[in-house]
């Protein structure tokens, strides 16, 4: 379990690095090409859903069935559509949820009657899950775009005002005293010191926030529930079921979870280019 | 009459960092540590002190060349080779007493004997008042005595310290310096101590290695002659005077 | 420093007191359809009847028939008649989440260990966590539940993998951010595997482990309940949703002022559970500096 001796204080360069993730990536999907095969003849294909069979589900679907659906999804436009109205809900969510939490998350570092008085709010909505809300914005506020940006908004803005506040509280005291010392005002204090140096913990937020938007599109977009829509295509597969277009939604959503995730890893690196590599 | 083997042996060690730019921090060392020398090795910052000291510590293994320790390859960490880091590597979970009792416990040894050697230890080092305090509460000064405690704890052979007085004020240092001479006087040891302070190391010393920067090379290789135990007035005498200057004339 | 706890509890309680204020008003004002806005009174009255088991009796005749005192939705009387309580199904949901996290943890912990430990372990699995990390556990849910049917086992799947996935990060950074000095100082103490890491890599990295497990705490949460939503006949996410037929699940025709008892008490059940965690991680690390 140890480290090799020379391998302590350094390490392998990028390119073993990013042949080893391929490597796995790579065994992963061999594992999966022979299990779907194995499986092809062999797994159950009826099911039981409590009240009524399904014929054709293919459990694991092998590769080539994988294939055919991934070209049914993209030449019928369904999945190209799916993407585009998606993403949009996601960033306008994201945005504004963001930007809400990050505002919020200041306001409670900066002010501790501020955090106190928002607590139980914060409190409430990170114990709730998105799904158990669905119903309550539907009803109140209605069925269309506005409650699906909202609750993913509401998810992202969770996580945001715990980024903020961390990052601001965060500070080092020597930074701020350097700051007294020097005469700056302590409005001055904040905006050139404490926000540059919450900028890290904000971004760190921000990037899990993103995940959590995507993973949120699905719960949202079940509300008016209606094609091109990401979340709601998983639904349908989901309800049907058809495990094809399952592997193939999931599969999507977690490609544009990685996307999403390294754009936000490369603007967190430039914004915070003065910083010295914290490992 | 043959001399006894080198406790510690460098024999042509190189190392190069590996990366998308390797850097050759040693090249071509050798070097032997007798037994019971204090031996300090000097150079400039980046000379590849700290590299060496790891190599003999047994966390690097040399590009080239080999170390020995009593004969035998250096195969990884041992206990019998303390090592005492730059770094704070104080365990700020555990106590003072745990701290230095932290060496025998890994022996396995029953908690009646670890409090036996640990206490003596730790009012060794003057620190009895703080043995159940956590480090937060000590000075770095403290910090790293408790440290040089722990790795006395286990009786090693063999002493490797990096700088370890390298964070402190002047005052502390000095301090620190003559805490550090007196345990030598009464328990010796072989020691292999890094320091980039010339003053520190000929105050310590029996032979001095000076380092070229990088890569690290011995430029220098002398015994210091001062008479022991050392004092205040060693720091002034005339002999302390002159080994500095040549220390300073190897060094540019 | 006394002062401030309870300027924490009376800030926090204003707050809270002054947000069930308005919505008292606002919802009493017959501005919305109560149906849709309930009116603060009808929540009490649903929490009461969800917490005693049954109706309470109608003052007269008339009241029956008419239906407004009795909270009389349809939602809550398929729960009264299927023997739900609140209480129950708080207790088996929260049973759920600290199976969840007695399962997860460990595993978490040790995936995040071993990746943040050895390089190579770090360079194979990292990729695959990234990739399993993105499958939003709807989907997952629906899924398992294809391969496995409606068993309580099957259920509780989800919320160790959510949680094992929560905790696999705090454990990697705990490990790899903080750890190489004070190994390198212990293993040449003489320190091997098992103390190593009981005495060393755990406790140092103890104080990330325990804001992660925070984390944990609320998505095992979540993650009970949405599973209970989907697929499970009891549980605080069935009563949420009312307890109807698997198919109709996702059509919500619920009664709003049940899903606000239900996430009130979610959030305060949620709550607890992060404060013992909070006190937890409080005494467990007096010694950082």
């Amino acid at each position: 379990m140890p480290p090799k001796k020379d391998n302590f204080f350094s390490g392998p360069g990028i390119r073993t690095r990013t042949a080893r993730a391929l490597l796995s990536v790579g065994a992963l999907a061999v594992v999966y090409g022979i299990a779907s095969e194995i499986g092809r003849g062999r797994l159950p294909d009826r099911i039981w859903l409590g009240t009524h069979y399904v014929e054709n589900v293919q459990l694991l679907p092998p590769y080539p069935s994988l294939a055919e659906e991934t070209t049914f999804l993209l030449e019928s436009g369904i999945l190209t559509s799916s993407i585009a109205v998606s993403a949009g809900r996601v960033l306008l969510g994201f945005l504004l949820g963001g930007a809400f939490g990050i505002l919020l998350g200041i306001a409670t570092g900066r002010a501790t009657r501020a955090e106190y008085l928002a607590d139980p709010w914060v409190t409430f909505f990170r114990f709730t899950p998105a799904l158990a809300l669905l119903p309550l914005f539907v009803l109140w506020f209605g069925y269309g775009e506005g409650s699906k940006v909202l609750l993913i908004a509401t998810s992202v803005a969770v996580v945001t005002i715990l980024g903020a506040h961390q990052g601001v509280r965060s500070v080092p005291r020597v930074y701020l005293d350097a700051a007294a010392a020097l005469g700056a005002s302590p409005g001055l204090a904040f905006r050139k010191i404490v926000l540059p140096a919450a900028l890290p913990h904000i971004f760190a937020s921000l990037r899990i926030g993103l995940g959590l938007a995507w993973v949120t599109i699905v719960v949202a977009e079940l509300i008016d529930a209606r094609m091109p829509s990401l979340g709601y295509l998983l639904t349908l597969a989901g309800a049907y079921p058809r495990v094809p277009t399952m592997v193939v939604g999931i599969a999507t959503i977690g490609a544009l979870v990685l996307a999403f995730d390294l754009l936000a890893l490369w603007v967190h690196a430039r914004a915070t280019r003065w910083m010295r590599r914290t490992a | 009459m043959t001399a006894p083997a080198p406790r510690l042996e460098a024999v042509d060690v190189g190392y190069t960092y590996p990366g998308a730019t390797p850097t050759q921090a040693l090249e071509k060392i050798g070097l032997q540590v007798h037994d019971n020398e204090f031996v300090a090795l000097l150079g400039p910052v980046g000379c590849g002190k700290t590299t060496l000291l790891r190599i003999f510590a047994g966390f690097l293994e040399p590009t080239t060349g080999s170390v020995r320790c009593d004969g035998a390859t250096v195969d990884g960490p041992s206990p019998q080779r303390g090592y005492v880091l730059q770094e704070d590597a104080i365990f700020p979970w555990m106590t003072v007493r745990e701290n230095v009792e932290f060496g025998l416990l890994a022996r396995g040894i029953d908690p009646a004997a670890r409090g036996a050697v640990g206490g003596e230890l730790i009012e060794l080092i003057g620190l009895s008042r703080f043995e159940d305090a956590y480090p937060k509460e000590l000075s770095a000064g403290m910090s790293k005595m408790v440290e040089v405690a722990r790795v006395l704890a286990t009786d090693p052979a063999i002493l490797l310290l990096d700088e370890p007085f390298g964070a402190l004020d002047a005052q502390t240092r000095a301090r620190m310096q003559d805490e550090l001479a007196r345990l030598w006087e009464r328990r010796r040891k072989t020691v292999l101590f890094v320091t980039h302070d010339a003053e520190e190391a000929l105050y310590l010393a029996d032979r001095m290695v000076v380092l070229s920067p990088r890569p690290g090379r011995v430029k220098a290789d002398f015994r210091v002659d001062l008479p022991r135990p050392r004092s205040l007035e060693t720091r002034f005498s005339p002999a302390f005077s002159a080994l500095k200057r040549r220390i300073w004339e190897t060094l540019s | 420093m006394r002062r401030v706890p309870t300027q924490r509890f009376v800030l926090g309680f204003a707050s809270l007191a002054a947000m069930v204020l308005a919505y008292t008003v606002l919802s009493n004002a017959h501005l919305f359809r109560p149906e849709v806005v309930p009116p603060t009174q009808e929540i009490a009255v649903a929490f009461t009847e969800l917490v005693v088991g049954a109706r309470p009796p109608p003052v007269t005749e008339g009241d029956m028939h008419a239906g407004h005192h009795g909270h009389s939705s349809a939602h809550v009387g398929t729960l009264l008649q299927q023997g739900v309580t609140l209480q129950d199904s708080l207790a088996i949901t929260a049973a759920r989440v600290l199976f969840g996290l007695a399962a997860g943890v460990p595993l978490g912990v040790l995936l995040g260990v071993l990746m943040g430990w050895s390089r190579r372990a770090d360079d194979y699995l990292h990729p695959i966590y990234v990739l399993l990390r993105s499958v939003p556990p709807l989907a997952l849910i629906t899924y398992v539940m294809l391969w496995l049917g409606h068993g309580e086992a099957h259920r509780l799947i989800p919320i160790v993998y959510a949680v094992a996935a929560t905790m696999v990060i705090p454990a990697y950074h705990g490990v790899r951010d903080v750890l190489v000095t004070y190994v390198v100082a212990a293993r040449s103490l003489g320190a091997r595997r098992w103390l190593l890491v009981r005495k060393v890599l755990l406790p140092a990295a103890g104080p990330a482990l325990l804001a992660g497990l925070r984390y944990a705490v609320a998505i095992a949460w979540m993650t009970a309940v949405g599973a209970e939503m989907l697929m499970s006949e009891n549980g605080m996410g069935n009563l949420i949703v009312g307890g109807g037929l698997w198919a109709s699940r996702t059509q919500t025709k619920a009664d709003p002022a049940v899903v606000i008892v239900g996430i009130v008490t979610l959030a305060a059940a949620g709550w607890a559970m992060d404060a013992l965690a909070r006190s937890a991680t409080a005494r467990l690390t007096r010694w950082v500096r």
